[in-house]
């Protein structure tokens, strides 16, 4: 037995050999080699993302992976092509990233079509397969030791991304080779905002620069196609604040965006897509975002309405409201959810803003002003809407109303003015802008009576003419036929 | 009263001799048969004159022509000046209504070959005098400067413009420039308040003087039906004349007060032309024609060769007196008749069809 265990052993060498063999070809034969050289991408190569996925590096620098003679392996014949570079570096890793077919067989179920994304991105200098990229894969993902976007370790993590982006961005003599328009004081804000702070003491779950300007996508803010573009803002602010478990660690609430598009902000924007009406980060900040405080209320209101701030800050409500420690414009206007501006917010009742501070007994000086502005600023509005259903009407009987019309334009220039006015809360000024309107008003009102009353008149004259004139006809007739009877009897 | 009448007319034949002219009026006669109704629309279309030159004296009163005042002026004299709206409307309803008693005019003229000697310049003073009616409208429709008639104007001048070897230079002459514009309306201006009215009084005076000189023609073959009848000219024929005038006053005043005209948009030389922009009616059959036509006909593009059509056709009609040889000899010529009411049911279909389309 003995003498036949070495017999059998050769045996069973001889019958496993060719497969020890061919086991022995299939070795990647990069890694082994490369690694026995002890460099830097091989070792970096073995916490890649890729290797755990099968991949290899002949996957990405072409080569013969089994042979371990270097002459065959790193050979341009067997398609080595070396160290990618420029465009070949991107379109490389696209082979795979742009091909959703061929990840979904690999089992990868996140994004695909990055390249594609990053030749409309704002980091190319075109769309174009022959464009240059102005950033490659590898400049943020790292080109051997690529990890999830979710892993501490990768550079793109929520916690590392920020000092990636800021690389360049932050830097000032590398960003004006690209745009020299473009501020580079991004980091230093995004660290003052409420989710910079955050981020740095180590929250994942904030927003970072690729949740607001997406990973590879990201085009610049004017352009109507960028997430971060006046019309998308809204959105793109709302995916994380109006997710209730989201925002549920932070105990804040979740309907600022429900609420701001049934805002006059919201529907300027979004309805009548006026660019000039304000969005989350008019009055947020962008990379800056947080909240306003109480007293910077009416400075962020007033960037725009400027005259309004100007009015209030002068007046009585600015000492009181400070004094009580009540948020300026908000307090009567309220935030996200603004409405248009109307006189029913000199009433009393539920739709009021007035009542919750003045009433018959209470701060009564004002309540009295309040019900004094209702009724001029009512009776701006009333003839107004009056004037014009009268000219309406008169346009209707085919009346030239235009100049009634154009000077019309000025009541209802000084019934908007009233609504800067009033921030006063003065009614000597109120008045001062007011009334020109209402006296212009009532003139409109007057002519455009007139011209009804000239339709009627014109219909009358017409009338009386017209029986004068078939009068006349009939008179003529009768005469005609009168003298040729005559004569005829001659 | 009689007295009176007596005393002024002796005052007045002491001075210049009237017997002559009274003498004519008291033996001229119009024919009188089954066409004589068509003899009132050369009068109706007399009297649209002269409602026109009236209006048009007291719409001078306030206009003012000028890209920056023309539309001004006009919405002032619609809102501001007593009765300002009713003069401009009259105006504008008295000229459609001249052109269509003109054609109505012109047709019945036609129709009854009362064109064949001697009243041969009768009918080509007719047909100028038609010609330069459509100009009137044509000039007078952009003076309010506004948008539809600043179009129609561009419309209607490239049009012109198109005409080979002339065309170019005739739009230029228009047109003041190379675009329509305030040198546009200062042109148009002084042909339809100047140069317009001083040749149609030339020709008026011409026309009239001749109808007075031949008198009213009896139609082919009146005399073989019997109809070889007369009416004194006065009083009968002139107070029927003065009978429709009436009538025609007053359609006139109903369509001013019922259907202004409007004004509409102020000219805008660099607002891009709005849509729906028609020429007047009485251009529409053949601005409908010309923009129906192909590309190119033959060798020619197809709008030069519509307007040439035009052209030619217009002119034989002109000068249908001089090759209608059977009417000329006092036959009843039926093709001329059949041409004609082909020509009528032609203008109608296509007026129609653009008014439609």
């Amino acid at each position: 037995m003995k003498k036949l265990l070495p017999l059998l052993t050769a045996l069973v060498m001889f019958i496993l050999l060719p497969q020890f063999g061919a086991h022995a070809q299939t070795e990647d034969q990069c890694i082994s080699c490369h690694a026995s050289m002890d460099d830097k991408p091989s070792a970096a190569f073995r916490s890649d993302v890729h290797r755990s996925a099968g991949l290899s590096c002949a996957d990405c620098h072409g080569g013969d992976r089994r042979s371990d003679d270097m002459e065959i392996a790193m050979n341009k014949n067997k398609g080595f092509v070396g160290v990618p570079k420029g465009n070949a570096i991107a379109e490389t890793c696209g082979k795979c990233h742009d091909d959703e077919e061929r990840m979904r067989k690999a089992g990868f179920k996140g994004e695909t079509g990055q390249l594609k994304a990053l030749r409309a991105s704002a980091h190319s200098f075109g769309t174009k397969a022959t464009d240059a990229l102005i950033m490659q894969c590898t400049n943020c993902h790292g080109a051997h030791g690529v990890r999830r976007h979710d892993d501490p370790e990768s550079p793109v993590s929520p916690l590392r991304v920020v000092g990636l982006c800021s690389s360049c961005h932050s830097n000032p003599d590398y960003m004006r080779r690209f745009n020299p328009a473009l501020a580079t004081d991004q980091l230093a804000k995004y660290r003052t905002s409420v989710h910079g702070m955050k981020n740095g003491a180590g929250d994942t779950r904030v927003a970072t620069c690729a949740d607001c300007h997406t990973g590879h996508s990201i085009r610049p803010a004017e352009e109507t196609t960028s997430s971060v573009n006046a019309f998308n803002i809204p959105t793109t602010c709302g995916r994380c604040h109006s997710d209730a478990d989201r925002m549920k660690p932070y105990g804040i609430p979740t309907t600022q965006l429900a609420e701001y598009k049934s805002s006059v902000h919201g529907k300027a924007l979004l309805e009548k897509h006026d660019a000039s009406a304000p969005s989350c980060n008019d009055c947020h900040g962008n990379h800056g975002a947080a909240p306003p405080n109480v007293e910077s209320i009416s400075n962020v209101c007033g960037t725009c309405h400027a005259l309004n701030a100007e009015l209030f800050r002068q007046s009585r409500h600015k000492v009181e409201f400070d004094r009580m420690g009540k948020p300026e414009c908000e307090t009567c206007h309220g935030n996200h959810g603004v409405q248009p501006a109307t006189q029913a917010m000199f009433s009393f009742d539920r739709d009021g803003v007035c009542g919750k501070c003045h009433g018959p007994d209470r701060a009564p000086v004002g309540y009295k002003t309040a019900l004094k502005m209702r009724s001029m600023l009512d009776s701006l509005v009333g003839t107004i809407a009056m004037a014009e259903r009268r000219i309406d009407e008169a346009e209707q009987k085919g009346m030239e109303v235009d100049d009634i019309r154009f000077a019309l334009r000025d009541a209802n220039q000084a019934r908007l003015q009233s609504r800067t006015a009033v921030h006063a809360f003065n009614l000597e000024e109120f008045s001062k802008v007011l009334d020109p309107g209402l006296r212009i008003a009532t003139t409109s009102l007057s002519d455009a009576n007139a011209a009804n009353e000239e339709y009627v008149y014109r219909r009358v004259g017409l009338a009386v003419v017209t029986l004068i004139i078939t009068l006349t006809i009939v008179l003529l007739f009768f005469f005609i036929r009168h003298i040729e009877k005559k004569q005829a009897a001659v | 009263m009689k007295s009176i009448r007596t005393a002024l007319s002796g005052w007045v034949e002491e001075r210049v001799d009237l017997s002559g002219v009274k003498e004519f009026i008291q033996h001229k006669s119009v024919p009188k048969n089954r066409h004589s109704v068509w003899y009132y629309f050369g009068g109706v279309t007399l009297f649209l004159f002269i409602v026109q030159v009236i209006s048009g004296i007291l719409l001078l009163f306030y206009y003012r022509p000028g890209a920056d005042t023309a539309f001004e002026s006009i919405r002032f004299l619609m809102t501001k000046v007593q009765f300002g709206w009713l003069m401009r409307s009259v105006h504008s309803w008295s000229a459609n209504l001249m052109v269509l008693a003109a054609a109505v005019h012109m047709f019945s003229v036609y129709l009854t070959k009362a064109y064949r000697k001697p009243r041969e310049v009768t009918w080509v003073s007719g047909m100028l005098l038609f010609f330069l009616s459509l100009a009137f409208g044509f000039s007078g429709y952009l003076l309010p400067w506004n948008e539809l008639a600043f179009f129609a104007t561009k419309v209607g001048t490239d049009i012109a413009g198109s005409v080979p070897l002339v065309g170019e230079p005739i739009m230029q002459l228009l047109r003041g420039g190379p675009d329509v514009g305030g040198a546009t309306l200062s042109r148009f201006f002084g042909f339809h308040v100047a140069l317009f009215p001083a040749i149609f009084t030339v020709l008026l005076t011409i026309h009239l003087l001749l109808v007075q000189k031949q008198g009213m023609s009896s139609p082919i073959g009146a005399a073989e039906h019997g109809e070889e009848k007369s009416m004194p000219f006065f009083p009968n024929f002139v107070l029927r004349d003065l009978l429709l005038w009436l009538i025609v006053l007053n359609i006139l005043a109903i369509l001013a007060v019922f259907f202004p005209w409007e004004l509409g948009v102020k000219a805008d030389p660099f607002a891009p032309a709005p849509a729906g922009i028609l020429p007047e009616w009485y251009f529409l059959f053949m601005f409908q024609i010309l923009k129906l036509l192909p590309a190119h006909i033959w060798f020619i593009e197809g709008e030069v060769f519509g307007i040439l059509f035009f052209g030619v056709a217009g002119l034989l009609w002109v000068l249908v007196p001089f090759w209608d040889r059977a009417s000329q000899r006092g036959q009843n010529n039926r093709l001329i008749t059949y041409l004609g009411i082909f020509v009528i049911v032609f203008i109608l279909f296509f007026t129609i069809l653009g008014w439609v389309m």
